[in-house]
């Protein structure tokens, strides 16, 4: 007798959960539409966002000029403030160009016009590394790729500046 | 470059582009009670500013693990450390050595270190997070990346 009350009960029991464990699939279903249309929104203010530099659109010339900026950085062990350079200026068809100042030999940091010797360029002080105004390596020096382009974005005038890549993938 | 692993293994395929060590000197000493806050935040300012010089001229200088001493402790003997490590990156081979910091009393000691002293003046107190001390870091970043470089050519 009391066998059959506890058998009872543990279909019971399995009944309940599984209704449970379907319940739960159901509000699977029911939040990933909601999880879908949220998303790209996340993604947006999390990796890859754009941080205002400082620097109005309407400030920038044709001359080359280092801005400086921070952001925050979670790197593993660490979270810390990163500081990040770029040499910004308008091209001869009025494009905005944002440069990273980091030598694609080993790394070092570039300057405009950094050697009397090299004008219109920027160059390497570390081993004499140069490049063109639109980046691209001199042919000869030991940097052997174009200097990385940051991701950019103008809103309000104002310029905004993402991460730098491989010329031709930003 | 800095003494990791990632930063190592670089070095090690590019050692002939490589040839400045940077040596932070930090002294420390939790007995002298007056001098305790200066001496901390001196050396949160020297460990951002030699990371900043890194920075500037990673593909050509190794920045040496800091070198830590009882601010009281007898400078010819820790030269005479100092040396020691001086000796042993030499046989890299390395061929510029310079010591970065704050404690003036390294300046009577300078002939006894076998590299270049660079000592900083200054910066007793402040807050290193704000835009004044990034302005002043940035500034001397910049001279001492610039005085380094002489010593290249
Ligand atoms: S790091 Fe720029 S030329 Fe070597």
């Amino acid at each position: 007798m009391s066998e059959k009350k506890q058998q009872v009960s543990r279909r019971q029991f399995l009944n309940y959960t599984l209704t449970g464990v379907g319940g739960f699939m159901a509000a699977g279903l029911l939040v990933s539409p909601l999880r879908m249309a949220i998303d790209p929104v996340l993604k947006e203010s999390s990796a890859g966002d754009l941080a205002n530099v400082s620097l109005a659109v309407e400030d920038i010339t044709t001359e080359p000029t280092r801005v400086d900026w921070k952001i925050d950085q979670i790197d593993g062990w660490y979270e810390s403030q990163v500081n990040k350079s770029a040499w910004v200026f308008k091209d001869e068809n009025d494009e905005i160009q944002a440069f990273s100042p980091v030598c694609k030999h080993l790394g070092c940091v570039v300057s405009w016009e950094g050697s009397e010797d090299y004008p219109n360029e920027f160059y390497c002080p570390c081993h004499d590394g140069r490049y063109y105004k639109d980046g691209t390596n001199v042919p000869g020096t030991p940097p052997l790729a174009p200097l990385d382009v940051f991701e950019k974005e103008v809103r309000d005038g104002m310029l905004f500046l993402g991460e730098a890549k491989p010329k031709g993938e930003a | 470059m800095y003494w990791k692993k990632e930063d190592i293994n670089k070095y090690v395929q590019a050692k002939e582009y490589i040839d400045t060590i940077i040596i932070p000197l930090i002294p420390f000493q939790l007995s002298q009670d007056n001098d305790l806050e200066k001496n901390a935040f001196q050396s949160e300012v020297l460990t951002v500013f030699s990371g900043e010089i890194e920075r500037e001229l990673t593909g050509r200088v190794m920045l040496i693990p800091t070198y830590t001493y009882l601010k009281s402790a007898d400078k010819e003997s820790e030269a005479a450390r100092l040396n020691g490590w001086v000796e042993d990156a030499e046989k890299q081979p390395f061929n510029h050595t310079f010591f970065v910091t704050f404690d003036s009393s390294w300046k009577k000691h300078e002939q006894a270190l076998n590299g270049t002293l660079l000592w900083l003046p200054g910066l007793q107190t402040g807050d290193l997070h704000s835009k004044e001390m990034h302005a002043i870091i940035r500034d001397q970043v910049e001279q001492i990346s610039e005085l380094v470089r002489s010593y290249w050519h």
